[in-house]
């Protein structure tokens, strides 16, 4: 079952994404027709593969996300809901049932940024949660981050902050945008 | 005894008596490589299966007649095979596509493995304690399987680049999940 020369992971990932050239294509078939090893490793990587695009679906995740992918849910009939605080102001939010994903959008002037992190705070503003080096594009003028819907659905009535903070490269930060969501719960449940 | 056997003492066996044993052993030993090959050029789980029922029948027919001279080569036929059934199945998706809703799911010459099963929520854990970058590259990649070029333009890095993230993300991802590569 062992292969003394074994497909590396970086080759197998490409050629399942179908990023190799046809002759490198050719080789990485020749073989896994004959090693189980390395057909089992691309079994995994595949199985992986659905189960986090099922995840992605299932809008649980808590992310920086591109809006190529909000244009694509929605397409597919997701229901999407999406508040965008002004900057430096508040929303009042909250999320229904019928709700598939939850979407925050922080408007900022981004460019010129090396990194950015988005913050998640508490009400009193003391620090949750911090996502160091979100992926942004300069020019976009804001990000849009997706709160996992089933934290939401569940959540009590309570207000979040989040703040843009752009990390310059002698570790200087900069506070590009602040941004209060207050959520009303609507959904029935236990009291928070 | 049949996992001391090479692929190609399998086939001789085959070929040389038709023995029901020998085949199912070869039948299950190729049944995982050749779906793997469906499902990465067909993209569709059950047209996967299709090929893998057709290219077995195809191999065992040729043993069986004695028309695959060389034993020793059975995985280059069941590759090349592979190769022309899937051509097959693109020129006459139409006429498949007709056939399947007349048949249904019907009878499956090979009980196939199932694939390792992985926790939803492992997982899940697994995926949020990526690096920001990696998880939204990870992620838009095997939702809708974005092509590399596309995430790259979004996120405003490399295609270079996204391959290596992906790369990355995935050796954690199934370190997370437990085993190695």
């Amino acid at each position: 079952m062992t292969c003394h020369s074994p497909i590396d992971l970086l080759v197998l990932t490409n050629y399942w994404f179908g990023s190799l050239s046809a002759s490198e294509e050719e080789k990485v078939e020749d073989h896994l027709i004959d090693c189980d090893s390395c057909s089992q490793l691309l079994e995994r990587i595949i199985r992986l593969a659905g189960l986090t695009g099922d995840l992605a679906r299932s809008g649980s995740l808590l992310m920086v996300v591109p809006d190529s992918f909000l244009d694509q849910i929605s397409k597919e009939g997701f229901r999407v809901r999406e508040y965008a605080p002004p900057l430096g102001g508040a929303i009042d939010c909250t999320v229904t049932a019928e709700d598939d994903f939850l979407i925050g959008r922080l408007a900022a002037d981004l460019r010129g940024a090396a990194r950015i992190d988005l913050c998640i705070c508490e009400s009193d503003g003391s620090l949750k949660l911090r996502l160091e080096d979100i992926p942004f594009d300069p020019n976009g003028g804001s990000v849009a981050f997706q709160q996992s819907i089933t934290y939401a659905k569940a959540a009590p009535s309570e207000t979040m902050i989040a703040r843009l903070v752009a990390v310059e490269r002698e570790g200087r930060e900069k506070l590009l945008g602040e941004y209060t969501f207050n959520h009303t719960r609507t959904m029935p449940g236990p009291p928070g | 005894m049949e996992k001391n056997c090479s692929d190609a003492d399998l086939a001789r066996q085959v070929a040389a008596s038709q023995d029901r044993e020998s085949e199912d052993a070869l039948l299950r030993r190729f049944a995982p490589r050749v779906r793997l090959y469906g499902r990465r050029h067909l993209r569709d789980e059950s047209a996967a299966e299709d090929l893998v029922q057709q290219v077995l029948l195809i191999t065992l027919e040729a043993l069986r007649a004695g028309k695959l001279r060389e034993p020793a080569k059975i995985a280059s036929f069941v590759l090349g095979t592979c190769r022309m059934t899937v051509l097959d199945f693109r020129r006459n998706a139409f006429r498949r596509e007709r056939l399947l809703q007349e048949l249904g799911g019907h009878t499956e010459i090979v009980q196939l493995p199932t694939s390792p099963e992985y926790d939803p929520t492992q997982l899940a854990h697994c995926v949020q304690s990526l690096k920001e970058r990696d998880r939204t590259v990870v992620v838009m990649s095997f939702y809708d399987e974005h092509k590399g070029a596309d995430i790259a333009a979004t996120l405003g890095i490399s295609d270079s680049n996204v391959r290596i993230i992906r790369h990355r993300a995935i050796r954690q991802l199934l370190a997370c999940m437990g085993g190695s590569e």
